[in-house]
C-alpha cells in the first residue's frame, strides 16, 4: 500500500496516503482489537512511520522543488552568457547568478545528503517493508540524478561563458585602437582579468564534484590564454601580431628583454658550470695527495728492503769462513755415510 | 646576414617627402648594370618607408626580398636594408647608433636641409661595412655570442677533468699496488736476512 505512493516528488500526496490507511485501518482495526498492545503499538509505530514517511517525503518535494528553481536560474544565466555583444557585457549580474545558483546547489546537495541520511536511519530502525525502502532509495537516487545534471548545465554555461569573454578579448583587440594599450600592459591589463574570471569560476571549484576537473582544467585555461600570466615564457609574446606598430615597438623592447634574461641565464649556468669545475679539481687534488703517499711508502719500503739485502749480501760475502766450517762438517758426515754403507 | 643599404633622412611631418640626408649602399654583389636601378630602388623605398613612420616608432616592412627597418626619432628617421637573417633586435640597434652617430656630428644642421644631400658620410659607409655580422651592432648578442662560446670551452673542459680524474684513479690504483709490492718485498728481504746465520 504505501508502495503505492507514486514517485513524484513534486505533488504531495501524503495526505492522501494518510486517508487511505486511516480507512484501511478501520477496517482492520476490529479484528485487530485481539491483541490491543501489539495493536497499539503498531499504530503507534505506524503512525511513527508515517510521519517519518511524510517528513521523507516533505523534504524530497521541497529539494525538488528548488532544484527546479535553480535549473531556471540556470536557463537565465545561460541566456545571459549566451549574449556576444562586445560592449554590452552583463559581467555583473552574470557574476551576482553564479553566485546565487552556486549556493543553492550546495545549499541543495547538504539538502540531498540529510535526506540520504534520513532514509537509512528510516531503513535501519524500523522493519518497513521492502517496497518501502526501494520507493526511499529510488526517490533519493532521481533527486540526485537530477542534481546532477543541473551541476553539469551550470558547468557548461561556465564553459561558454569563457569561450564568449575570450572572443570578445580578440575582437576588442582587431578593432578597438585602445587593444595595443592593454597589450602594452599585459601584466596590468589582463592580469585582473583573469584574477577575476578566476575568482568567479575557482568559486564553484570546491563543491562542484562532477565538474571539478573541468572546472579546474577551466581556470588555468583561461590564464594561460591570458598569454601574459608570469609563468609564461616572456617569449611567447614576441608572437603576436606584428602588423601594428605598437605591438612592434613592444616586440623590440620584449625581445631585448629577453635576451637580457638569456644572457643572465647562461652567467648563471656558467657560475654553476665553474664551481662543479672546482669541485672536481679539488676532489681530484685530494686523490693526488694519496697518490703522492702511496709512492713514498713504496720509496720507503723498496729503501729498507734494499738496506737489508745489502746486509745479506755483506754477511754472505763475509760469511765465507764458516761457509767453509759448514762445508767440512758435512763433508764430513758423508764421509761418515760412505764408510757405514762401504 | 646583410645590411644592403643604410640611408638618414629628414622625416617633415607628412607633408612633403622625407630628405634624405645621408646615404650608403652595398650594392658589389648585384651586376655591374643593375647598380644604379638598384640605388634608385633604395632612395625610393627608404623614402616612401621614412614617410609611413610616425615619430617615435620603430617599423620593419618586407619588401620583396628585403625586410626595410625604419627608426623615426622626433623627425630624424633611419632606414636600413637588411635580408630576413638579419636579426630585428639587432637592427634598430644599429638604427640607434646611427641616429645618435649623426646627431652628434651633424649637430642640429639637418633640420634646415631641404634637399637630398649627395655628399657621403664615411661614418656611414665604414658602419655598412663593419655591421654585416649583427653581433658588432647589437652588443648583447656578441656579448650572448661569447658566453655560448665559453660555455662549450667550459664543456670541453670539464670533459678533460673527468678523463684527468680517470687517470689518476687509474695512477692511484697503481700505486697502491706497487706499496703493497714493496712491502711484501721488504718483508721478504727481512725474512732472509733474519734466519741466514746457518748459511
Amino acid at each position: 500500500m504505501s508502495a503505492r505512493h507514486g514517485q513524484s516528488s513534486y505533488r504531495d500526496r501524503t495526505k492522501e496516503f494518510i486517508d487511505i490507511v486511516e480507512s484501511l485501518r478501520r477496517s482492520i482495526a476490529p479484528a485487530a482489537n485481539i491483541v490491543p498492545y501489539g495493536n497499539n503499538r503498531n499504530d503507534g509505530s505506524r503512525r511513527e512511520d508515517l510521519i517519518n514517511k511524510s517528513e521523507f517525503n516533505n523534504r524530497a518535494s521541497k529539494i525538488g522543488l528548488a532544484i527546479n528553481q535553480t535549473s531556471q536560474k540556470l536557463s537565465k544565466l545561460a541566456k545571459l552568457a549566451k549574449r556576444t555583444s562586445v560592449f554590452d557585457d552583463p559581467t555583473q549580474e552574470i557574476q551576482e547568478l553564479t553566485v546565487v545558483i552556486k549556493q543553492e546547489i550546495s545549499a541543495l546537495n547538504t539538502a540531498l545528503l540529510d535526506l540520504q541520511v534520513l532514509r537509512s536511519s528510516q531503513n535501519g530502525e524500523e522493519n518497513n517493508s521492502r517496497d518501502t525502502s526501494t520507493h526511499s532509495t529510488t526517490v533519493v537516487d532521481v533527486l540526485k540524478n537530477r542534481l546532477m545534471d543541473t551541476t553539469k548545465d551550470f558547468k557548461d554555461v561556465l564553459t561558454m561563458r569563457t569561450e564568449n569573454m575570450k572572443i570578445h578579448e580578440n575582437r576588442r583587440q582587431l578593432f578597438s585602437s585602445n587593444a595595443s594599450k592593454e597589450s602594452t600592459n599585459p601584466f596590468v591589463r589582463q592580469r585582473p582579468l583573469a584574477a577575476k574570471a578566476a575568482a568567479s569560476e575557482s568559486a564553484p571549484l570546491p563543491w562542484a564534484n562532477g565538474s571539478s576537473s573541468s572546472s579546474s582544467q577551466l581556470v588555468p585555461w583561461k590564464q594561460g590564454e591570458g598569454e601574459s600570466s608570469p609563468l609564461l615564457q616572456q617569449s611567447q609574446q614576441q608572437q603576436q601580431q606584428q602588423q601594428q606598430m605598437v605591438p612592434l615597438q613592444d616586440t623590440y623592447m620584449q625581445s631585448r628583454a629577453e635576451a637580457l634574461h638569456n644572457v643572465e641565464s647562461t652567467i648563471h649556468e656558467l657560475n654553476s658550470i665553474f664551481t662543479q669545475l672546482a669541485t672536481m679539481v679539488s676532489q681530484q687534488g685530494e686523490i693526488a695527495i694519496r697518490i703522492d703517499q702511496n709512492m713514498e711508502d713504496t720509496l720507503a719500503n723498496v729503501e729498507g728492503a734494499q738496506s737489508q739485502l745489502a746486509r745479506y749480501l755483506n754477511s754472505i760475502s763475509s760469511n765465507r769462513w764458516l761457509m767453509m766450517k759448514i762445508f767440512f762438517v758435512l763433508i764430513a758426515f758423508l764421509m761418515i755415510f760412505l764408510f757405514f754403507v762401504a | 646576414m646583410k645590411i644592403t643599404a643604410l640611408l638618414v633622412l629628414k622625416c617633415a611631418p607628412e607633408t612633403s617627402d622625407p630628405v634624405i640626408l645621408a646615404n650608403a649602399s652595398d650594392v658589389s654583389h648585384f651586376g655591374y648594370f643593375q647598380r644604379s636601378s638598384v640605388k634608385e630602388f633604395v632612395v625610393f623605398v627608404g623614402r616612401t618607408v621614412a614617410s609611413r613612420t610616425p615619430p617615435s616608432q620603430r617599423q620593419s616592412v618586407q619588401h620583396e626580398e628585403y625586410k626595410v627597418h625604419a627608426y623615426n626619432r622626433n623627425g630624424l628617421c633611419a632606414v636600413g636594408f637588411m635580408d630576413d637573417h638579419y636579426p630585428v633586435r639587432s637592427a634598430f640597434s644599429l638604427l640607434n647608433q646611427v641616429l645618435d652617430e649623426y646627431q652628434k656630428s651633424f649637430g642640429e644642421a639637418w633640420r634646415s636641409a631641404k634637399e637630398d644631400s649627395s655628399q657621403p658620410w664615411p661614418y656611414l659607409t665604414e658602419a655598412l661595412n663593419k655591421f654585416q655580422d649583427p653581433a658588432e651592432a647589437d652588443k648583447l648578442l656578441k656579448i650572448q655570442r661569447e658566453l655560448d662560446e665559453t660555455k662549450i670551452i667550459l664543456h670541453k673542459t670539464i670533459d678533460s677533468v673527468l678523463a684527468r680524474g680517470e687517470k689518476l684513479d687509474s695512477l692511484v690504483e697503481k700505486s697502491s699496488d706497487l706499496s703493497m709490492a714493496s712491502q711484501m718485498f721488504y718483508k721478504q728481504a727481512k725474512k732472509t736476512n733474519s734466519c741466514c746465520t746457518i748459511l
